[in-house]
């Protein structure tokens, strides 16, 4: 998910969503396995973004944020997601955003559907100066496929503001999508992709809209570490022009499990 | 050894054969509402018990009622290759629609077993996967044990679908686990009563997974592993067969209830693989106790004593097996000394010759592997050296080295390889080659 920050004015247009920029991630179809935690920390950093505080809303450009996530494993197609977001910047130190849940549901692999399918849901609270539209609410649907050393990812995702000057708004589209290549057993490269078009009725003007691409990497070094790193580059004039992102997460097993687990 | 041939369709209807096997599509109900559609032999699964007669000739005609070239490996028997039952060593395929007719004089004696020997891929459907697997027992001349009832079980797993595992390649997984086709509780008991030894003939017909099984309140004495006479027979709480491995063991019927006979890890258990045993006059649910771990060690059933010294005339071959990651949609390829089949090298035998294969597994899985048409010695496991057990089918753990012993004594081609469908399908096979 990525978390939305309401900013107007930007560049003479009206009211629009900016880059998230706290949870940049494409989701893959699999949920983490019953009784595991997954903790992982996304540290993102806008090089070059929004310099201009706009309705009291602190400016992107040169914020590092930090994102703790933690997803537990309730059985074997049903997780829960839980977020901690901060900013650092300079003269606005280190501060709380807000917070989400996530639940997630999951096609069982017993299915033997041809690609990985899940769908997640996810709502929560940014505060006002990050975001004007501090409740909001995701319905992301996850379709993924493994070919080979190919991998195949897309998350159509709605999102729609519960507080904020976007309610009227109703259901924007915020895609992203993803391919990687798997160049050896450790190392896969590829694209990410995310956008938000804007209103699913209505979709935006193209510099309205955001639109960014990273070059990603995903390092496969033990199935209990989760580690992609990537650049990006926003094409338009509403996304923030280059960001720096970097996950790494870690699994853990409650309790100690026997042989016969 | 007596006249070992195949003859094929007209000139195999003329007499009737000791044992008739059709191989055709068969549907069959697994566990309530749970009907798995598949291939096997005569229409049921496990396939008939062929009950021969050491050094007895017998005939076998095999009828293939499929639209796709098959074949039968006749797994632990001493068979020329046009007759084992692998294309590769040079063995016919079986057309659709053809019937072949095996004519040989079965040894050695012991549990053996038949099943297909073909190439199944990505389709979970076919080979070993399938359901063409059946019990074969050489009666011995003069039958050692003493016993008061047999059975024979198989252990097998359905409805495969691949996963990404943990080492980052695909592997087969499975939603049902039987035995003799039956989850749990679906199938008929094994019916008992105090006082028997009862002997179990195990196989695991598994086409990629290594299973345990306990039987709650009893301990197995184990008389024979792959159908071969151990020289020490010790109890134990649980059998692990790796895919092709077959355990016979002695049970004292000694503690009358209703218990169940199944898989030791839970989850598997719960997929269906177990059987109840039931005394006479026994009722009430069927009891589970639950072991804290897996133990297992062909260790334990070697001869006493410390192993023969290593004679120097045995040749040493050394064969070293190592994946390729493909990707992480893929399964790995396999390699034995660097290459994978059928690129692998030819290796020429002597006969009488005696050779130590020194089966390096430098990979991060177990593998079962089965040398065909001769019975190995294991010499030494991980450090440990050893002596007095014989089998057709070894389980090296990852990263571990495993020597075995034999004597080239069966002239013509013989296939090693890897009994992991998978595996085998991705090139872990070579061919040994008399000279």
């Amino acid at each position: 998910m990525r978390l939305l920050l309401a900013v107007a004015g930007l560049l003479g247009a009206t009211s629009l969503f900016a880059q998230g920029n706290y949870e940049i991630q494409v989701y893959g179809a699999e949920t983490v396995a019953p009784g595991d935690l997954m903790v992982e920390v996304h540290s993102n950093f806008t090089d070059i973004g929004q310099k201009h505080l706009i309705d009291g809303i602190y400016p992107t450009n040169h914020q590092e944020h930090e994102t703790l996530e933690l997803t537990q494993g309730i059985n074997n197609w049903f997780e829960v997601g839980f977020y901690i977001f901060t900013s650092e910047q300079d003269g606005h130190g280190t501060q709380w955003v807000g917070d989400h849940i996530r639940p997630r549901i999951r096609v069982p692999d017993s299915w033997h559907w041809p690609v990985g399918v899940s769908l997640s849901t996810e709502i929560g609270y940014q505060r006002p100066v990050y975001s004007l539209d501090t409740w909001t609410w995701e319905l992301r649907p996850i379709i993924d496929k493994t070919m080979g050393r190919w991998y195949f990812a897309v998350n159509p995702a709605l999102e729609r503001t519960w507080h904020g000057p976007d309610v009227a708004q109703g259901l924007v589209f915020a895609p992203g999508a993803k391919f990687s290549f798997d160049f050896t057993k450790q190392i896969s490269a590829g694209m990410e992709y995310y956008a938000d078009y804007g209103r699913l009725t209505q979709i935006d003007p193209l510099h309205q809209q955001q639109q960014q691409f990273f070059l990603a990497t995903d390092l496969n070094v033990s199935p209990k570490w989760e580690i992609n790193v990537g650049v990006g580059l926003g094409v338009t004039a509403s996304t923030d022009h280059f960001l720096i992102k970097c996950i790494v997460g870690r699994r853990f097993s409650w309790g100690k499990h026997s042989q016969v687990e | 050894m007596g006249a070992a041939f195949a003859i094929r369709n007209a000139e195999a209807r003329q007499v009737p054969a000791d044992y008739s096997i059709e191989i055709s599509p068969h549907s069959f109900e697994a566990a309530p509402r749970r009907t798995i559609k598949t291939t096997a032999y005569n229409s049921q699964v496990p396939g008939p018990l062929l009950r021969l007669k050491e050094g007895k000739p017998i005939t076998i005609d095999v009828t293939n009622r499929t639209r796709i070239p098959e074949v039968l490996h006749w797994h632990g028997l001493f068979l020329p290759p046009e007759l084992d039952g692998a294309m590769e060593e040079g063995t016919p395929m079986i057309p659709p629609d053809a019937r072949v007719r095996y004519t040989f004089t079965p040894r050695p004696s012991g549990f053996r077993w038949y099943h297909t020997h073909t190439f199944a891929g990505r389709d979970l459907s076919k080979g070993q996967y399938s359901g063409q697997h059946g019990f074969l027992y050489i009666e011995p001349r003069e039958n050692p044990g003493r016993y008061d009832q047999e059975f024979f079980l198989a252990l097998h797993d359905w409805n495969g679908h691949f996963l990404g595992s943990e080492d980052g390649s695909m592997e087969p997984s499975y939603d049902i686990s039987t035995i003799n086709g039956r989850v749990l509780g679906f199938g008929d008991p094994l019916r008992v009563k105090t006082g028997q030894r009862v002997l179990l003939h195990i196989v695991n017909s598994s086409a990629t997974d290594v299973h345990w099984v306990a039987m709650a309140g009893h301990q197995f004495q184990v008389i024979a592993l792959d159908g071969n006479a151990l020289p020490r027979s010790t109890p134990v709480p649980m059998l692990r067969l790796a895919p092709a491995e077959r355990v016979s063991a002695l049970v004292e019927m000694n503690n009358p209830g209703r218990w169940i006979l199944g898989e030791v890890r839970k989850h598997i258990q719960a997929a269906g693989m177990g059987i109840v045993v039931e005394y006479a006059d026994q009722s009430g649910k069927p009891q589970w106790q639950q072991p804290a771990g897996l133990s297992w060690a062909y260790s334990g059933f070697a001869a006493l004593g410390t192993a023969p010294a290593r004679d120097p005339a045995v040749v040493e071959i050394p064969l070293v097996f190592k994946s390729k990651f493909e990707g992480h949609g893929n399964l790995d390829r396999w390699t034995i000394n660097g290459k994978s089949f059928p690129d692998t090298d030819t290796i020429a035998l002597h006969r009488g010759q005696r050779y130590r294969l020194l089966l390096k597994n430098d990979s991060d899985d177990d593998h079962p592997v089965h040398l065909h048409r001769h019975i190995f010695e294991l010499r030494r496991i991980s450090n440990q050296e050893t002596h007095g057990v014989f089998k057709d089918t070894v389980l090296v753990d990852a990263h571990t080295q495993t020597d075995v012993e034999f004597t080239a004594d069966d002239p013509g081609m013989t296939l090693f390889h890897c009994h992991q469908q998978a595996h085998m399908d991705k090139g872990f096979m070579l061919l040994f080659r008399y000279a």
